[in-house]
């Protein structure tokens, strides 16, 4: 039950309306979009071959550190094709942000995801200015409700993902899975060819239109480890049950679709750590992003 | 003990990003594999076969191996007339790769 003294948030007007940790985590998220965006656009301009020395945007994915992590230890420092000591820095950065602040990558920096993201709100964007669109998209909603009930499951294949790469990476000594990387596609997108990784990418792009962040949800494998080393993180979100209204704005702004609103602490491996909930629930206090021992006790 | 939205996503992206500046600053940095971490020229010397990289010139393989590059054209059915400042992958076909290209050379030097 709500306390009467409890303080609603005061909503800023004007130009204040801007500073926000919605518009501040908007604005480093696309930061790190662009660069990568730059890196990817200039690679396809130069080009590769030759002596010219062109770093790669898959010289700056986080997982390609992972991929070739069991040949880095094992030779010594050397790495799988496609792969260089940078994506072992960035493998390494991920880790520690995961289990220090929880999957905070996946939530602010990762540009994937921040694709995703752009592209359900331009989704939202179109559905407010194009009725039949929105109408359309709500019926296909009432339709598809059994299978919300699939989604529960569905986020356990990420880690069917991660264990399939790591056995055959190991024994192929390749990338097995940049054929199958989205991300990867995207980044050599001018070298695509119709195989399983484009399509993976279109099924993401277009499923994207209708469910927030579907390849962190239910495939990404990065974000499968950032989930399992954030158990230790001694951050988490907690409600304060005295104070909470029981709106479930929260829960309607989660991306990834937690039952804040019903939770006393968020410890789930799926947060994002994006704090949007925070940001949205009218009542200061109720929901905040606390610090305590790891593992969230 | 409750923690400020703006410093937690600063926090964080700060520990991201403190890596990644720290590794560089120690040499623990690289993002081309034309370069060492310290920014050496990676080049074909003509000491190991798996030195060879798709990105390298035919011309300069040939030239660190002793190998005229008529005899690799010859070898892998490529043009007589294959120019010497392509890059191996440029030249790729069912018959030439830069495994297939490491293979033949390695047995001829064992010649």
């Amino acid at each position: 039950m709500a306390s009467t003294a409890a303080v609603i948030k005061h909503r800023p007007k004007g130009l204040s309306a801007l500073y926000s940790v919605h518009n501040v985590r908007h604005l480093i998220q696309f930061a790190f979009f662009a660069f990568i965006a730059y890196l990817a656009v200039r690679a396809i301009v130069v080009g590769e071959s030759g002596t010219t020395v062109v770093s790669s945007p898959e010289a700056y994915c986080p997982f390609g550190g992972f991929e070739t992590l069991y040949k880095f230890i094992t030779t010594g420092g050397k790495t799988i094709n496609h792969t260089h000591l940078s994506n072992v820095v960035l493998f390494v950065a991920t880790i520690a942000s995961a289990l220090v602040f929880r999957s905070s990558f996946c939530g602010w920096i990762c540009p994937f995801g921040t694709l995703q993201e752009g592209i359900m709100a331009f989704s939202a964007w179109l559905q407010r200015r194009i009725p039949f669109l929105k109408k359309g998209l709500k019926a296909l909603q009432t339709h598809a409700k059994p299978l919300a009930r699939l989604d529960g499951w569905l986020r356990y294949l990420k880690y069917v993902v991660l264990a399939w790469i790591v056995l055959a990476t190991i024994s192929a000594g390749v990338m097995v899975f940049r054929g199958y990387d989205p991300y990867a596609t995207l980044l050599t997108i001018t070298e695509a060819s119709l195989g399983p990784g484009l399509i993976i990418l279109l099924v993401v792009v277009v499923s994207s239109f209708f469910v927030e962040r579907p390849w962190c949800r239910y495939a990404c494998p990065l974000g499968a480890i950032n989930g399992i080393v954030s158990q230790a993180s001694p951050f988490r979100l907690e409600r304060n049950e005295s104070l909470c209204m029981g709106c479930s704005i929260c829960d309607k702004a989660c991306p990834v679709n937690l039952p804040v609103a019903t939770s006393k602490k968020i410890t789930s491996p799926e947060c994002i750590g994006c704090l949007e909930c925070v940001e949205v629930c009218p009542r200061g206090g109720a929901l905040e992003m606390k610090v305590g021992l790891p593992f969230g006790k | 003990m409750r923690v400020n939205s703006y410093l937690y996503g600063f926090m964080s992206v700060a520990l991201f990003v403190a890596i990644i500046f720290g590794a560089k600053s120690m040499g623990i940095w690289s993002t081309s594999g034309k370069v060492t971490s310290s920014g050496e020229k990676i080049e074909a010397t003509g000491a190991s076969v798996e030195e060879i990289k798709g990105w390298m010139l035919l011309g300069d393989v040939a030239k660190a191996y002793n190998v005229p590059v008529a005899e690799i054209a010859a070898a892998f059915d490529l043009p007589a007339d294959v120019a010497p400042d392509k890059a191996i992958k440029d030249l790729e076909s069912a018959k030439f790769s830069v495994t297939g290209l490491r293979t033949w050379l390695s047995q001829r030097q064992a010649k």
